[in-house]
C-alpha cells in the first residue's frame, strides 16, 4: 500500500471515530447520502432487484450506526463474460507493459500498455456522463488473447493430488463435465465466464456508498484481487478501483474508491434536475449502480430500472 | 423440440459448489481456537437459489456463517437467517481432517453412503415431504494447512441412483408448455412463493393449474388433497441449473421421493429458473420423466447406490486454494508496509 493511502486510512479511520454519521438529508445539494437514506434505498432496490438482498456480515465487524440485519447489500453470482481490459481495444495500440506503481510489489502491471492521454477531458479519474453511454457506443468485440495474470506459486498443482483418491462414480445420469469450456481448443474462443459477488457498502466518511468486488472464475474458485482490475475499466483499474480490506467481511477485496462518488452523484442530480426531474432519495442506488457500470461494464448485476428515476415535474 | 429426447437417460447437471473467503477463515479460527485436533464431523450449512441468469448456473454456496460460531454454538442455527430468498439453506457436514494423509485416505465412499442413507430415511420417514431442503444434503470433506495457508477439499451431493435410469418424454421451456394465459398465472404463483418470507426458500414444491387456467404453488405435503381435484399438478423445484436441455441436480433425490412415497411412474416436473429475481418461464423448463421403480426400493432397509462427488474441470478429484495473500500474517505485514 503506498504511504499517502495509509495515511489517508488512518485519518479517515480517525475521523470516521469521532464524528456522528450523517443524519440531515444533503442528496441534492452534495450527492450524499444519511445512514437512513441508505437504508431506504438499500430497501427499495432489494424490492425492485430482487437478486439482491441485505446482510449482517462479520458480526465483530457491525456498525452500529446500521441496523444488525441490514448492514450491506450484495448480490452473488453475478456473470462477467468478457475481461473488460480486452473489450478496450485502444489500450492495445501502445503494447508492452508498463509499471504503474514501483513504490513496491502490489504496483500494477498494465498489460495494455499505457492508456492514451487523448480524447479525455481534464476530469479523467470522475466518469462523465458521456461514459455512462458506454455500452451502446462500444460494441464489444472480439476476445484478444489473454493475460492470465501471474502464476501464484502458492497454489498447488492439482495434478499432486489426484492419483491417491481420485474416484471414479460411473452413472449414465451424471452430464459430464458441466465445466463450460472443457472441449474448446482454441484459446481466443474461449468463453471466459466468471462470476462476481458484488457488494454496496455505506462508507461514513465519504457518506456515499460504495462498492465491492469478490470474484470467481470459470470453475468457481476464488480468484486473486489483483486479477479482478481484469475486470475494471481500465481507465479506473489503475487509480479509482483499489484493494482493501472489507468493511464486513474478511479477506482483501477490490473496490471503486469513494472519493469523487459524492460529485459525480451530484452531477447526475443536476443532469436530471435540469431535464426536470425531481430525482427522489430511494432511487439513489439505480443512479449510482447506473454509474458503476462505466467502470465495471461487463459485470451484469442488476439494476433495471424500467420507472421513472424521479418524479417528473409535468406530470 | 421435446421429440428427439424421446426416450433418452435423463442426465442431471451437477450441483457446483463456490466457497467464500469468509468460511475458510472462520474455519481456520474455529480450528486454532476451538477445535484443535478434534476431528469430529461439524454441521455446516450452505446456500443456494435459483438460477437467475441465463448464462450462469447457481451454485452450492459457503459463507462464513455456514459454520458455527465459535463463542456461542447453539445460537449458529438460529442466526441462519431463514426467509432470504437469495440464500435457501441446505444442510451438510463438513469433515475437517488433521493432515493431508488422513484427507486423502478418508473412505470416501462410505462417507457418501452414510449422508445418502440420512436422506433415504428422510424420504421413507416423511420428513423429507414436511421439510423439503433435506433432499439436497451435501458432504464436504478439508484438509486446512494453516501453517501455509492453503486448503484442500472436496464436495459431494449424494444423490440415489435410479436403477434402470429415468428416461425423458419430453423437454421444453415453460413458455412452450403452458398457454398464455396459464404461463401468466404460473410465473404470479411463484413470484409470489418466492416473495413471502415464509416460503422463499423452500425448495421443493407443487404447481397446481385449474381448468380455468389459474395455478397455485403449494407445499408437497399437500400432495394428497390434490389428488383429487383434478387440476394439472407439477413437480417444482428451484433449479441452479442454467442449461436448455438439462435438469438441476436437486432433482435426483426429488424424483427418488416422488418414486417411493407416491408410486408415480409418470413424473411431470417444473425447473423452476428465475431472470434478473423474477419467475422466467422461458428459461424454466417442464419436462415428463419416466420411472421404473427399481428393484428393493420399496424396502427402507436396502439403500440404493449412490454418487455425487463433485467434478473438478470434468475430474473428479479435489480442489486446493491458496489464501496466504490475505491470511499470512507476515505477507501482510509486508504488504502494509
Amino acid at each position: 500500500m503506498v504511504l499517502s493511502q495509509k495515511l489517508h486510512d488512518a485519518f479517515k479511520g480517525t475521523v470516521e471515530r469521532i464524528t456522528g454519521p450523517r443524519t440531515v438529508s444533503a442528496f441534492k445539494e452534495k450527492g450524499v447520502l444519511s445512514v437512513t437514506e441508505f437504508v431506504v434505498a438499500g430497501d427499495n432496490l432489494v424490492s425492485k432487484c430482487p437478486t439482491w438482498s441485505w446482510e449482517s456480515g462479520e458480526p465483530s465487524k457491525r456498525k452500529p450506526y446500521l441496523p444488525p440485519e441490514k448492514q450491506f447489500l450484495i448480490t452473488r453470482n453475478v456473470p462477467c463474460l468478457r475481461r473488460a481490459a480486452s473489450v478496450e481495444e485502444e489500450y492495445e495500440a501502445a503494447g508492452g507493459e508498463v509499471l504503474l506503481d514501483g513504490e513496491d510489489n502490489d504496483g500494477w502491471l498494465a498489460t495494455h500498455g499505457k492508456p492514451k492521454d487523448n480524447k479525455h477531458d481534464e476530469d479523467d479519474d470522475l466518469p462523465s456522463m458521456e461514459i455512462l453511454e458506454i455500452s451502446q457506443k462500444n460494441p464489444i468485440r472480439s476476445i484478444p488473447s489473454y493475460f492470465g495474470g501471474e502464476e501464484e506459486e502458492d497454489i498447488p498443482d492439482m495434478a499432486e493430488y489426484d492419483e491417491p483418491d481420485n474416484l471414479i462414480e460411473t452413472d449414465p445420469a451424471t452430464l459430464q463435465s458441466t465445466y463450460l469450456v472443457a472441449e474448446e481448443p482454441d484459446e481466443d474462443n474461449i468463453l471466459r465466464t466468471r462470476t462476481y459477488d458484488v457488494s454496496i457498502t455505506y462508507d461514513k466518511y465519504y457518506q456515499t456508498p460504495r462498492v465491492w468486488l469478490t470474484g470467481y472464475d470459470e470453475s468457481k474458485m476464488l480468484l486473486q484481487p489483483e486479477l479482478v482490475l481484469e475486470d475494471v475499466s481500465q481507465d479506473h483499474a489503475h487509480k479509482t478501483v483499489t484493494i482493501e480490506d472489507h468493511p464486513h467481511l474478511p479477506g482483501k477485496h477490490a473496490s471503486v474508491h469513494p472519493c469523487r462518488h459524492g460529485a459525480v452523484m451530484k452531477k447526475i442530480i443536476d443532469v436530471l434536475m435540469s431535464r426536470g426531474v425531481e430525482p427522489e432519495v430511494d432511487k439513489y442506488l439505480f443512479l449510482f449502480l447506473k454509474f458503476v457500470a462505466s467502470v465495471i461494464p461487463t459485470i451484469e448485476y442488476d439494476y433495471t430500472m424500467d420507472f421513472d428515476v424521479g418524479s417528473s415535474s409535468n406530470r | 423440440m421435446a421429440g428427439h429426447d424421446s426416450g433418452s437417460i435423463l442426465v442431471f447437471a451437477q450441483f457446483q459448489s463456490a466457497v467464500d473467503e469468509g468460511f475458510w477463515h472462520r474455519l481456520s479460527s474455529l480450528k486454532l481456537n476451538k477445535l484443535g485436533i478434534d476431528e469430529s464431523p461439524i454441521p455446516i450449512t450452505g446456500y443456494y437459489a435459483p438460477c437467475s441468469h441465463p448464462q450462469v448456473s447457481n451454485n452450492l454456496t459457503l459463507l462464513a456463517q455456514s459454520l458455527p460460531s465459535e463463542s456461542n454454538e447453539q445460537s449458529s442455527t438460529a442466526a441462519t437467517s431463514r426467509g432470504n430468498r437469495n440464500r435457501c439453506p441446505i444442510r451438510g457436514i463438513l469433515y475437517n481432517t488433521n493432515t493431508i494423509e488422513s484427507f486423502h485416505t478418508l473412505d470416501k465412499k462410505s462417507l457418501l453412503r452414510a449422508e445418502a442413507k440420512k436422506i433415504w430415511d428422510d424420504i421413507h420417514t416423511g420428513r423429507a415431504v414436511e421439510d423439503s431442503a433435506l433432499l439436497s444434503r451435501f458432504l464436504l470433506i478439508s484438509f486446512a494447512d494453516l501453517k501455509k495457508w492453503n486448503f484442500h477439499y472436496w464436495f459431494a451431493f449424494p444423490v440415489l441412483v435410479l436403477d434402470p435410469p429415468a428416461t425423458l418424454v419430453d423437454l421444453m421451456p415453460a413458455s412452450q408448455y403452458f398457454s398464455l394465459e396459464e404461463a401468466e398465472s404460473v410465473s404470479a404463483a411463484c413470484n409470489e412463493w418466492r416473495n413471502s418470507s415464509l416460503t422463499a426458500d423452500v425448495p421443493f414444491f407443487l404447481v397446481s393449474t385449474d381448468p380455468n387456467s389459474h395455478a397455485t404453488v403449494k407445499h408437497l405435503k399437500d400432495w394428497e388433497t390434490c389428488q383429487s381435484d383434478g387440476h394439472k399438478l407439477l413437480f417444482g423445484f428451484y433449479d441452479p441449473c442454467h442449461l436448455p436441455h438439462n435438469p438441476g441436480w436437486p432433482l435426483r433425490n426429488y424424483l427418488a421421493l416422488i418414486c417411493v412415497r407416491w408410486n408415480l411412474k409418470s413424473v411431470r416436473f417444473l425447473c423452476y429458473r428465475e431472470s434478473r429475481g423474477f419467475a422466467d418461464l422461458g428459461s424454466s423448463l417442464v419436462g415428463e420423466a419416466l420411472i421404473t421403480v427399481p428393484q428393493g426400493w420399496r424396502d427402507h432397509q436396502s439403500l440404493p447406490n449412490a454418487v455425487g462427488w463433485e467434478h473438478n474441470k470434468g475430474r473428479q478429484v479435489p480442489r486446493s486454494i491458496s489464501l496466504a495473500k490475505s491470511m499470512d500474517p507476515t505477507r501482510l505485514a509486508i504488504s502494509a508496509a
